[in-house]
Parts: C-alpha cells; sequence; structure tokens
C-alpha cells in the first residue's frame, strides 16, 4: 500500500459518508419562520416591560377616571371614593381593554378568512402587521386577570397560535399555510367562540354577513 | 444584489432578502450538517438553529470574514455541540480502537469496504473528523477550515493528515482494495 494511492482512493470513497438526500428547503424555511416568529413574540413580551407598564398604566388611568367621573356624592371623601371606586374601575379597564381587543381581532380573523376564501393571491401581506400587534396584545392578556376564565384564557391560548401563523406568512401568501390556518380556525370554532366572548355592539354587528 | 446590500436589507427587517440569504446558503448548511450528523432529522434541526442564530445574531456580523464563512462557524457550532447532546449519535459512534480489532476478521467486498471506512470516520477524534470532512468530503478549503473553526490552516492540514493516518491504519486491512 502506498500513501499516495490511498489518499487518491479516500476522498473519491468518503463522497459516500453520510450522502446528504436534496435540501428539504421549504420545510425548513417554514419551522425557521415558525421558531424565529415565536422567538420574536417572546422578546416583544418580555422585553421591553415598561412600555407595557405604561400601557397598562394607561388603560388603568382610564378606568380610575371613569370610576371617578361616575361617583355621583361630589361631598364623598377620598377613603370612600378608593373604597367604592378601586377594584370596580380596575375591572371596568380590563373589560374596555379587553372589548376593544376582541373586537379588533374578530374583525382580523373575519377578514383574513373572507379573502382567503375569495381566492386572493396571497392574502398575507395585509394581515400580518396587525396580527403582530395583537399578538402581542394577546399575551399582556394571557399575563392578565382576564386570563383567570378559564373560557376565556383557552381561547386567548387558541388567538396566539392563529395570530403567530397569521404574523408569519410572507409576501407570497403560499397557500398551504393559509389553508393550515383557516382549518385551525375551523376546527377550534375560534370565530364561533371570539364573537361569543365579544361584547355585543358596532364591532360585532358590523362583520356579520361577511362570511 | 450584492452580499453586503443583501446583509443591510436582513437587518433592516426585508422578509425577501431575509429568504434570499437563506436560498443562498442553506444547501451548503445542510450538507455540512448531515455530513457531520448522519441524520436528516438531527441535519433539520441544525441547519434550521444555524438560520434562527444567524438572522439573530446578523447585527453582529462586520463583515471581517465571508457570510458564508460566518454561516459555516455557526453551522459547525451549532451540529458540534448537538452532537455531544444526541444520544442517537454516540450509539452509533465506534470506537477507533473497536474499529481496528474488528477490520482484522476478515476481506470483504467494496460495500463492506465503504461501511468500514464510514465507521471509522465516526470513530475518529471530533477534530480530526471534523476537518476530515469539511476537506475531504464537502471540498473546503483548509484557509476556509481555519476561519471557521478558528484554527490554523496550518492546524487544519496537521488535523487532516492524522485523521487520514488513522483511517489507514484502521482499513490497513482492506489496502489490496484502494491499490487495485
Amino acid at each position: 500500500m502506498t500513501d499516495d494511492r490511498f489518499e487518491q482512493w479516500l476522498p473519491e470513497a468518503a463522497r459516500d459518508y453520510h450522502r446528504p438526500p436534496a435540501t428539504p428547503r421549504e420545510e425548513m424555511w417554514r419551522r425557521i419562520a415558525a421558531q424565529r416568529a415565536a422567538r420574536r413574540h417572546r422578546v416583544v413580551v418580555l422585553g421591553p416591560a415598561l412600555r407595557w407598564g405604561v400601557g397598562i398604566a394607561a388603560v388603568l388611568a382610564l378606568g380610575v377616571a371613569i370610576g371617578r367621573w361616575s361617583v355621583t356624592e361630589p361631598e364623598a371623601g377620598l377613603r370612600a371614593l378608593a373604597a367604592r371606586g378601586a377594584d370596580p374601575a380596575s375591572a371596568l379597564a380590563y373589560q374596555l381593554a379587553a372589548a376593544q381587543y376582541l373586537t379588533r381581532t374578530e374583525a382580523l380573523l373575519t377578514g383574513f378568512r373572507a379573502e382567503s376564501r375569495a381566492g386572493e393571491p396571497g392574502p398575507g401581506t395585509q394581515f400580518s402587521t396587525q396580527a403582530r400587534d395583537l399578538l402581542a396584545t394577546t399575551r399582556l392578556m394571557l399575563d392578565s386577570p382576564a386570563a383567570r376564565d378559564v373560557r376565556l384564557k383557552g381561547l386567548l391560548e387558541d388567538l396566539e397560535l392563529v395570530l403567530a401563523q397569521i404574523a408569519q406568512l410572507r409576501s407570497s401568501g403560499n397557500r398551504e399555510d393559509v389553508q393550515s390556518i383557516n382549518q385551525g380556525l375551523e376546527q377550534r370554532s375560534v370565530l364561533l367562540r371570539l364573537r361569543t366572548a365579544s361584547p355585543a355592539g358596532p364591532g360585532s354587528v358590523r362583520m356579520q354577513g361577511a362570511l | 444584489m450584492d452580499e453586503r446590500e443583501l446583509i443591510a436589507k436582513v437587518r433592516a427587517g426585508d422578509g425577501a432578502a431575509e429568504r434570499a440569504l437563506y436560498d443562498a446558503h442553506v444547501d451548503r448548511v445542510y450538507r455540512l450538517a448531515y455530513r457531520l450528523a448522519g441524520d436528516d432529522e438531527l441535519a433539520r434541526e441544525f441547519t434550521q438553529d444555524t438560520f434562527v442564530r444567524a438572522f439573530e445574531r446578523l447585527g453582529s456580523f462586520r463583515g471581517e470574514a465571508k457570510l458564508s464563512t460566518w454561516l459555516h462557524a455557526i453551522a459547525t457550532s451549532v451540529a458540534l455541540n448537538g452532537l455531544r447532546k444526541a444520544k442517537r449519535f454516540r450509539a452509533r459512534e465506534t470506537d477507533l480502537d473497536d474499529a481496528a480489532a474488528i477490520s482484522g476478521s476478515r476481506r470483504a467486498a467494496e460495500p463492506d469496504l465503504k461501511r468500514r471506512l464510514a465507521q471509522a470516520i465516526d470513530g475518529l477524534p471530533t477534530g480530526y473528523r471534523t476537518v476530515f470532512v469539511m476537506h475531504d468530503v464537502e471540498g473546503f478549503t483548509h484557509e476556509e477550515i481555519g476561519a471557521t473553526l478558528g484554527i490554523e490552516a496550518g492546524t487544519s492540514k496537521a488535523q487532516l493528515s492524522r485523521a487520514r493516518a488513522k483511517l489507514r491504519a484502521t482499513l490497513a486491512d482492506f489496502a489490496g482494495e484502494w491499490i487495485s
């Protein structure tokens, strides 16, 4: 045996070592996009805590203001105001925030489904930005007292998944991804549950008949 | 679009540029991951992790090396760390000395030689195997290997030489196969 012959033979023979199949580009890309969306999502929720703190404070301030405005006895002292208004004001603030969020989410999902059913080539682009915003709010809602309600928590978790999928849609609007989102909406009755949870009003009424 | 422009667009959050960057490099990253892992599922996992990390860290890429070298450095780091954790790979790993002992048993046909060669490569120490796979199997240059693994090109050459010597010793029983 000679070193030269071996070194000529070796690279040729080694080409079969762990010979890779064709690169599964699309499948890996979808997973990468999903992983990145999930990470971005966590960063959005955990990173700028201050921004959310300010948001929560604003909502609570609105609730407190409404609570004060609803006090009918102008001579009531600060102690009486706190005793009567503090918890209901917070509850009202959460209700307002939840109502606004549910209405916006309902409008987004209804619009998304209607467009994808109409065979639009790429229904993802115009919805993905809104979905990202709502996704962040969903996490906020899941961390709020609203999630103490088991039914609402389940709905929020389903919405989190659906919104994450929509947020990942690329401009090309992959039909399989859109189909998968719509299947998820159907199977989990997300829109029905969302409408049940949404307060009655112009927002909900406006979307009726769109499906 | 040149690489610098592509990187700038990815940093600015351009989804199409992200996909273009992925398309330009995914084949080589996946091939390298597969060659090191020998398992499709692990190779996919390593490739995905490589791109997720690359997109996250692209802001810190200073352009001192080529983007492909930077990506391959992430890929080898992800793959080698992942393989240390992967029990499946450990179960398949054959100690080089064991392989040498088996080699004395009998000569066999070409398919058996290739199987034995694969076992012998699996049994190389990690550093040798990585350099061998990158150079002799995937065709990286010593300069590229050095930049990817953070070693001198000379070290890469020395490791390749030792890897080949170990393989030659392990496969000594099959000498006739390559001489002919």
